[in-house]
């Protein structure tokens, strides 16, 4: 019994500490995200922009009267049963206004479903992408910065097209969102005339994927749609493939764009030869512009895949909390829809001031933000804007915008 | 039959040995301490790391750093056996394998918490296969692997069959009764096992890395498959280890071969499930592998 | 909102959640407990039961097998049948061996189970998971129908445990303690062996998919990734280690405790700055493990250690005859 006793000294300590932390003129956002989990490589960058977009508005006046915004991180870790307990913690101990986040498709879907639809709590995600969510019941609480897969998927069977390829070999990492991707870019290329030679799932985290791509290699396939996670899988593969003289063209979505797969593979062995689109607005276009060095500035790197949508998430929160007038829950879902446009004045990254100004006199504004335009459909979903990604000629990627 | 022997049996070999090389840490664990060890596959992501520190280091070829990285890890089974594994040698062995599952779990998180999860790579580019009788393709970084892990074998072979402490594992895993009876130090022997089985995880971890990259769960990833290497060669028997590894690498990459049609033999989704089932199968026809291991 | 009421909810999820697992847990004590079986694979079974019940409760889609919109009772009975026939052939296969091979087997299986939720799109939906499915008492007003809901997983383990008590009190309980402690003089006294861990083994995983199944109307929502192994087999390890393995209510506390423990640190964790509370994550699992190995050195028996029925006096003088 002596355990038991210590036990509970330890447990009444940490309720103590957690009922003693809240600060005053502190307004609470959760920011939820598979920290730990299959993802977790992706989270660090997306949560580091969220919380960019955080010291923007810190920095330069806070929320309505003065009052600093919280983020309250909690592990979704991409597991349901894990994002439930995160939405729970978030909703009814931290108290917090709303929540950003979380990451991947499933413990969305469980959060929003189980815990802050019931609450009325809004939630905005920047990375999930399932089409299922946009069906939920959910009284207009569940948004998303992110286009679902439906909108990516027709992008890159379109680019595939427009390059006059008409026969591809498809393969997926059997994950919640390059599955769907996939299926999604295979009924659309179907759709435009082209063959697909060959469809497979691959389960990631395998050593080597050789003899997966020598099959996928059969009937004349002219490039390989790689639906897969950098990490996980799509290095291999494009290095299996290369080394082998498998395949040399590559069309790939979001989850594949990182530096480290021209670190890891070389940029001269990638030239004229892949191709990734990524949900994300124009380099030079200015909303992007000014998150970029923010972000640069913070230590990270810009490009990293949805790290502007983490950043959009919490800077359009912050103005749904500064249009609402009070940290009230109830009031969000139609503050974020006012905010986000399409009508009223310009608002970009960085430019809280200017955004408080305007809230302040009654005028509308309309978020731009970096990852595109935040302009949420009736399902509270956007359409996104996708760019598509090169190995330029100096070896780092090129980006131009796909219409 | 040239894409089969390039795509599909080189692939087979090159797993099946990095799963030889850790098979022989877990059949040997399982005999001399008598338990399922399941941290092993975090020594090895462990080790992978460390070697990765060194490279970024000394800017050497990661096979040149190895052994350093081979040494620290094996410093670190014996650290972790001395915490937690000896105070346990009296009690009942399935508290070992409880205790070992832990570890594992508390192993991967130190490598997450110090080293990130951010994807590191130990030998970046990409190299380009030589062509050797017009059409067998073989890349150099392979012909290093092989070559490499045939002469941690050969040393394997040498420790077991020459070498006092070899001889004395032997014994103890052909019947510890007998061999504590004739005088030999257990403490010592168990020593031994752990430094050849961390080391040799160490080596099949970075083998693993240079043929594909560093990530925190590389080394769970391999354990269910050397499991099955260990138990398809025989619990206790390090030369069925190595044949158990080579004929789960091999079985795995052959099964999605088109034997039939176009279409692969295996929706490769399943590839994982080929060394689960042929474990399932060895355990349900003959429990003591294809060497006549123990059988507890 | 008020600072207590959202306490009170707060502590409904952690109860529901500790009751889920307290099933879980019971389970696993039935298998290691009583019997000494390793189950390693907690995750496949829990997975199954969570599969059946939403494959049979929700409403009709296009998107995996099923829409059958049965009542949650059927869905439960289902899922424990179904995992206990799975179970049934498993044990054929692996109760043979010692509880090592056991626990690898498990394990294995589990990645298969895995495996086929994944790939097998036209019943599961894959990857992308089962979503909308019903919770029993949601069209009840807030908080009245967590609390509900929170009373039936209570009722649940309640009658869990009532079961296996008066399972673990009886000859049956008495025999599978003699089987784990001593199996051939279990043999020689005429019992047979096999049979009875087969009995142990399949109500365990039975009841694994019962607090599967709860799982799922709880979460509304399941995915392969529900079926990791770190939340639904090496906690619920844990849990039985800590609260007192052969104990069920060393098991049920020990649900308790350590659900407690795990979800509450991250409160204390999400006070650091950013980049430590990343990080911090991990270091959770740390203590976790930590934890585990501490109880094992130093309190083998868990805080309620194992208490031995009894033998009814008529009994053991009918015994010594």
């Amino acid at each position: 019994m002596k355990i038991l006793k210590k036990l509970a000294i330890t447990a009444s300590a940490i309720a103590m500490m957690s009922v003693g932390a809240q600060a005053a003129g502190e307004i609470k956002v959760g920011s939820a995200g598979g920290v730990t989990g299959p993802i977790a490589e992706l989270v660090a960058a997306i949560v580091k922009g969220r919380q960019v977009a955080v010291d923007h508005v810190n920095s330069s006046g806070g929320l309505l009267g003065g009052d600093t915004m919280k983020l309250v991180i909690a592990d979704s870790a991409c597991d349901p049963k894990a994002a439930v307990d995160a939405g729970n913690k978030l909703v009814n101990v931290e108290q917090v206004v709303a929540i950003i986040g979380p990451s991947c498709s499933g413990a969305t879907n469980g959060m929003v479903s189980s815990v802050t639809i019931p609450a009325g709590v809004t939630v905005l995600s920047d990375s999930a992408t399932a089409p299922s969510i946009s069906e939920l019941k959910d009284n207009d609480t569940v948004f998303r910065a992110s286009a679902s897969d439906a909108y990516q998927g027709k992008a890159i069977a379109d680019l595939v097209w427009k390059a006059g390829i008409k026969k591809v070999a498809v393969t997926y990492s059997n994950d919640d969102y390059n599955a769907g991707i996939a299926n999604v870019f295979t009924t659309e290329y179907k759709a435009l005339g082209g063959e697909i030679t060959g469809n497979q799932a691959h389960e990631p985290n395998k050593a080597s994927y050789r003899s997966e791509l020598s099959t996928l290699n059969q009937g004349g396939p002219e490039a390989l749609a790689l639906f897969a996670y950098y990490g996980s899988s799509g290095i291999t593969i494009i290095k299996n493939s290369l080394e082998n003289g498998l395949f040399g063209k590559f069309y790939a979505a979001d989850g594949m764009f990182d530096n480290s797969v021209i670190g890891q593979i070389g940029a001269d062995n990638l030239k004229g030869n892949l191709w990734i689109t990524q949900a994300a607005s124009d380099t030079e276009d200015a909303s992007y512009k000014a998150f970029a060095e923010a972000y640069k500035a913070a230590g990270g790197d810009p490009e990293a895949p949805y790290a502007a949508h983490g950043y959009d998430v919490a800077f359009l929160m912050a103005l749904a909390i500064e249009k609402a007038g009070s940290a009230d829950r109830s009031k969000i879902s139609a503050a974020l829809r006012a905010v986000a446009g399409p009508e009223g004045e310009v608002v970009r990254p960085g430019e809280w001031e200017k955004a408080k100004k305007l809230i302040a006199e009654g005028k509308d504004v309309n978020y731009e933000g970096a990852a595109g335009i935040n302009d949420f459909d009736k399902n509270g979903d956007v359409t996104g804007l996708f760019s598509v990604n090169i190995v330029g000629d100096d070896g780092t990627w090129s980006r131009s915008m796909l219409k | 039959m040239a894409e089969f022997i390039n795509f599909y049996f080189i692939p087979g070999l090159i797993l099946g040995s990095i799963y030889a090389l850790g098979a022989i840490g877990i059949t040997m664990t399982f005999v001399i301490l008598r338990f399922a060890n399941f941290a092993h596959g975090e020594s090895m992501t462990l080790g992978v790391y460390f070697a990765w520190t060194l490279v970024q280091l000394t800017g050497l070829h990661p096979l040149v750093v190895m052994p350093i990285a081979m040494v620290l890890t094996v410093l670190y089974a014996l650290s972790i056996d001395r915490i937690f594994y000896k105070p346990l040698r009296n009690a009942p062995v399935v508290m070992l394998v409880v205790a070992s599952f832990g570890l594992m779990l508390m192993t991967r998180s130190v490598v997450q918490f110090f080293w990130g999860v951010q994807l590191k790579s130990v030998l970046p580019g990409i190299q380009k296969p030589i062509m050797v009788l017009d059409y067998l393709r073989i890349s150099p970084k392979h012909m290093m692997i092989i070559i490499s892990a045939l002469v941690l074998m050969f040393a394997v072979h040498y420790l077991l069959t020459y070498t006092k402490i070899g001889k004395a594992m032997r014994a103890m895993s052909d019947s510890p009764e007998l061999a504590r009876l004739t005088g030999i130090d257990t403490e010592k022997v168990v020593l031994a096992t752990w430094v050849v089985g961390a080391a040799l995880a160490c080596a099949a971890g970075v083998f693993l890395a240079i043929d594909t990259h560093v990530e925190t769960r590389m080394g769970f990833k391999l354990l269910l498959p050397m499991f099955a290497a260990a138990i398809l060669g025989g619990v206790g028997r390090p030369y069925g280890a190595l044949v158990g590894g080579l004929i789960i690498g091999l079985a795995e990459e052959i099964s999605s071969y088109p034997f039939i049609g176009t279409e692969p033999l295996l929706n490769p989704g399943y590839k994982a499930g080929v060394a689960f089932a042929i474990m399932i199968g060895i355990l349900i026809w003959r429990p003591s592998g294809l060497f006549k291991g123990k059988v507890f | 909102m008020d600072a207590f009421y959202g306490y009170m909810l707060y502590g409904i999820s952690l109860a529901t959640m500790g009751g889920i697992y307290a099933v879980l847990t019971l389970g696993l004590n039935v298998q290691w407990g009583f019997t000494g079986l390793f189950n390693a694979g907690i995750a496949g079974f829990f997975g199954i039961g969570a599969y059946t019940t939403a494959i049979l409760t929700t409403a009709p889609t296009h998107r995996h097998l099923g829409g059958y919109e049965m009542p949650y009772v059927v869905g439960f009975l289902a899922a424990m049948l179904l995992c206990g026939i799975i179970a049934y052939l498993v044990g054929k296969v692996c109760l043979r061996l010692r509880s090592d091979y056991l626990a690898i087997a498990t394990i294995g299986i589990a990645e298969i189970f895995r495996l086929i939720l994944k790939n097998e799109t036209w019943a599961t939906n894959g990857p992308r998971g089962v979503s909308e499915i019903p919770k029993p008492f949601e069209h009840w007003p807030e908080p009245w129908n967590q609390f509900a809901f929170l009373a039936l997983v209570l009722v649940i383990v309640a009658i869990v445990y009532v079961l296996v008590e008066v399972a673990r009190k009886s000859p049956w309980g008495r025999v599978m303690t003699a089987i784990r402690e001593n199996e051939p003089s279990a043999k020689a006294a005429g019992k047979n062996v096999e049979v009875f861990r087969m009995e142990g083994f399949v109500i365990g995983c039975m009841i694994m998919a019962l607090a599967g199944a709860l799982m799922a109307h709880y979460l509304k929502f399941v995915d392969p990734n529900a079926t990791d192994p770190l939340l639904a087999t090496f906690l619920v390890w844990v849990m039985l280690i800590v609260g007192g393995s052969a104990n069920n209510k060393g098991a049920i506390l020990g649900a308790f405790l350590m659900w407690v423990v795990w979800s509450a640190t991250e409160i204390v964790t999400s006070r650091l700055p950013d980049e430590l509370a990343i990080r911090a994550a991990y270091i959770r699992i740390f203590l976790i493990g930590l934890m585990l190995q501490i109880f094992l050195q130093k309190f083998p028996q868990g805080i309620l250690p194992e208490k031995r029925p009894t033998v009814p006096k008529s009994n053991r003088n009918s015994e010594t005859v």
